[in-house]
């Protein structure tokens, strides 16, 4: 024992190092994630590059009233990072099993950790807002102002969004740290993606309100409108105009309260998190994370006979219950699912919204009231695809190597479970809610139209689809991926504003619909001969993502990567051709 | 001077308790195996060693004193390879060892030194840079052997440390755990290769549904066993089931529409 006595730290300085290589370890691990499944997972670089870009575009087009718009955006960018990384924002199991058999106290994990919390919530808070806060001020100001106004609004700009960052990502994990000191572990992990998905609905609503909460807090009556000044941003906006020199004194009052929430939600976040860490670390060894499955585990044989009639080949059957399960247990997949439908759910009020304050009262719904469905079916069905592209455990797919499938076999099982998403909500909300209000013969056909174009829209989403949901590596980023953003806009465009507008007019003029149909065959048609052509040429499964130049970029951006492995990648492109 | 020993640790996580009264204890220059069947207890055991989990009740001591007294002073002199490698698969082989060797407060520049000599040893060079995550099992096993041993450890804590490697490095740990023993180091092993803890342990201890059902010398256990190896007597003594009349069942159930 005396001999190794002499290897403790003995002094501050090292110390200090030791405690420098923890902070370090657990920014690494904050910014890596610790995911071997090859899930979504972002270098540094990439991230900060893309956190960077919202707040640089939404500047160009900006003027002096958008500053609640950019408090909310600053908001949104950091709370959804700190949701994101949720799992990672504390010590987990692995770190329990590397970090607590080596020679360092418990609580210097937890200072560590926080620590590197800290840094990690400044950087985002800096790089969320740095680019909107130099480009805002020039655009929105400088050119009916003085130098000195602009540097009070460039300095109150940035002080403002920075604190509302802060506020944000503070929030989050005094939100994780309180359900891990009240929750039992296994009710942790249970009701974290449920809450997961609850604060990125409250982002989502509070960037779609973003434009008209700015007309709203403008008007002279704010100080009388107290149920506006309980939302968080409009704190922080009061905060940036006292700073300016207003004098109301509502702008007072929302400026103490944005600085109150703002210190009381990083002692409230450090509490609760050092008290959730002295509660779960040390007994992460003891709890044995094997979750009860969802939903009932009695299986009748009735069930398995509608589920065969669906379900033709062992193939599909097996691969069905494997792609649902991932569906429902992964949280990566609830979280891209659930993203996707909640900002249909919003994108979609906000046209009920519309033809709520237009009035309509026709025999025939407007084409606003048409396209709400198909809104959120779009972001639905797009979300889906988006999620089969995310592997799940991308090692265990040696098990769907071996079956041996053909490239038909897939697009049938991806039709089928993105059918599974369509259906239920299209029988069971829409023909009873159209039916209900415009008669049965509007819910019907309605229903009808929104079938069809939805199953053609799958067609489309699949046409070169070659892979078995979940299995496939992450794909890489592809130099080609602004344009597929572009197709997906301008689908949007169709599916929701054509589509509804051409339904619309088919039903004062029964010819449209006998045009529509012959359209839709035709296109339908076109892209069965397209696939049969692609299957022709390539009917290969495919389990690996091949990287293009664009995969050398986004390395290239991860700064955590060292130097020579930029430098070989660098090489393999200029190998390649690129 | 005893420098790890177990007094009557008991542990329970439901009512049936998964390790019941065990006592044992390593000297310098011992090599103390543990083998027992699937869910006998032997992780546990090891868990509590470590200081991972504490027991119900009873007491791990190091040097006589209770390892909760000093924790971090008793990792200090301990090595551990656990079971599983569940490494940071972000971190490559070398971050990983620089991140062990710091934490453990080992000096910067013959850390490297160290680092570099023993990744060689352990045919891990060629794969220092690159990221754990792309490692196989047997690799990941060896870093975490390399982990165990950088700061010159007194006291060893083996869990099933063969687990994944290939033949030559499997050879090299057993002779390296036998050469422990002989320098002088405390090792406990825990494993199911039978064969490898004949030859390398000074002490067999064989546990059953948490406790110890023999602890003595190979020799020994064979001997009150009545058999003629550590194999024989391990099933004479834990196993309820007929090896090869299970091994018939199962055929029979393969071929059974």
């Amino acid at each position: 024992m005396s001999s190794s006595e002499s290897k403790l730290p003995q002094n501050g300085g090292q110390r200090r190092e030791q405690f420098t290589r923890l902070m370090r370890h657990s920014i690494e691990r904050l910014m890596n994630g610790g995911d071997e499944s090859g899930e979504l997972d972002f270098g540094i670089g990439a991230m900060l590059a893309l956190l960077a870009i919202p707040g640089a575009f939404a500047s160009v087009a900006a003027s002096q009233s958008d500053e609640y718009f950019f408090i909310v955006l600053a908001m949104v960018a950091t709370g959804a990072v700190a949701i994101w990384k949720w799992d990672a924002l504390m010590p987990d199991r692995r770190d329990y099993v590397n970090l607590a058999p080596l020679p360092i106290p418990g609580k210097h994990i937890l200072y560590a950790n926080l620590a590197a919390l800290l840094l990690v919530a400044a950087a985002l808070g800096f790089d969320v807002n740095a680019a909107s806060s130099v480009l805002f001020p020039l655009i929105a100001v400088s050119s009916h102002s003085s130098f000195g106004y602009l540097a009070l609004f460039f300095v109150t700009h940035l002080f403002s969004v920075f604190l509302a960052s802060m506020f944000s990502f503070f929030i989050v994990l005094a939100i994780l740290g309180l359900m891990m000191v009240v929750l039992p572990y296994r009710l942790f992990r249970r009701c974290s993606i449920y809450v997961r998905c609850g604060m990125v609905a409250v982002l989502m609503v509070m960037i779609s309100t973003s434009f008209e909460m700015s007309e709203i807090i403008q008007h002279p009556s704010l100080g009388s409108r107290q149920l506006v000044q309980l939302l968080p941003p409009v704190w922080f906006w009061g905060l940036c105009e006292h700073l300016r020199g207003l004098t109301d004194p509502v702008f007072g009052t929302l400026a103490e309260t944005a600085i109150v929430a703002c210190v009381a939600s990083l002692a409230l976040a450090i509490a609760a998190s050092a008290f959730g860490f002295r509660r779960s670390f040390g007994k992460n060894s003891e709890s044995i994370a094997n979750f009860a499955a969802i939903g009932s585990v009695i299986r009748h044989k009735s069930q398995h006979r509608t589920r065969d009639l669906f379900l033709r080949t062992p193939f599909e059957r097996g691969c069905f219950t494997f792609a649902l399960k991932t569906l429902f247990r992964s949280e990566n997949h609830m979280l891209i699912i659930g993203g996707f439908a909640g900002v249909g759910i919003v994108l979609a009020s906000e046209s009920l919204f519309q033809s709520a304050t237009a009035g309509s009262a026709n025999r025939w719904p407007s084409a606003a009231l048409l396209s709400i469905p198909l809104i959120v079916l779009y972001m639905l069905l797009i979300g889906l695809r988006f999620s089969f592209e995310i592997p799940v455990t991308q090692k265990g797919n040696w098990i769907f190597r071996l079956a041996n499938p053909d490239a038909s076999e897939c697009v049938g099982l991806a039709r089928k479970i993105m059918l599974t998403f369509l259906i239920p909500p299209l029988f069971a909300i829409t023909l009873p809610a159209y039916s209900f209000v415009w008669g049965w013969r509007v819910g019907m056909i309605h229903t009808a139209v929104i079938a069809t174009v939805s199953m053609l829209l799958i067609e489309f989403l699949l046409v070169c689809f070659r892979k078995i949901p979940f299995t496939c590596s992450a794909p890489h980023f592809k130099s080609n991926a602004p344009v597929a953003v572009f197709y997906y806009l301008l689908g949007f465009i169709v599916f929701t504003n054509l589509v509804p507008i051409i339904e619309r007019r088919a039903s004062g003029d029964p010819l449209w619909y006998l045009g529509f149909i012959l359209a839709l065959t035709g296109i339908w048609l076109g892209l069965k001969l397209y696939r049969r052509e692609m299957t022709r040429f390539d009917n290969q499964l495919i389990f690996e993502e091949r990287s293009d130049i664009g995969d050398v970029n986004i390395q290239v951006l991860n700064l955590s990567w060292g130097a020579r492995e930029t430098e070989e990648i660098l090489r393999s492109g200029q190998r390649d051709g690129y | 001077m005893v420098l790890l020993e177990a007094r009557n640790i008991v542990k329970c996580y439901t009512a049936v308790p998964a390790v019941n009264g065990v006592t044992f204890s390593v000297g310098p220059g011992e090599v103390l195996g543990c083998v027992g069947p699937n869910g006998s207890g032997k992780s546990t055991i090891v868990r509590m060693l470590t200081g991972l989990i504490q027991p119900t009740s009873g007491a791990v001591l190091s040097g006589g004193a209770d390892i909760r007294k000093n924790l971090v002073g008793y990792r200090e002199q301990l090595g551990y390879v656990p079971e599983e490698p569940d490494l940071y698969p972000f971190l490559s082989g070398w971050e990983y060892l620089e991140l062990v060797g710091t934490l453990r407060g080992l000096p910067r520049a013959p850390l490297a030194k160290k680092i570099g000599a023993m990744l060689e040893l352990f045919s891990l060079s060629a794969a220092k840079y690159v990221a754990i995550g792309t490692y196989s099992k047997g690799m990941r096993q060896r870093i975490l052997l390399i982990a165990a041993l950088l700061h010159d450890p007194t006291l060893l804590i083996f869990d099933e440390p063969l687990s994944g490697l290939d033949v030559t490095s499997a050879l090299i740990v057993k002779n390296l755990i036998k050469s422990l023993g002989e320098r002088g180091k405390a090792v406990f092993y825990c494993s199911h290769v039978l064969e490898v803890v004949e030859k390398v342990c000074t002490r067999v201890m064989i546990i059953r549904k948490g406790e110890v059902l023999a602890y003595a010398a190979s020799a020994e256990i064979q001997e009150r066993a009545g058999q003629s190896s550590l194999e024989k007597s391990f099933v004479h003594l834990v196993e309820e089931r007929d090896a090869a009349r299970t091994a018939q069942d199962i055929i029979s159930v393969m071929r059974a529409a």
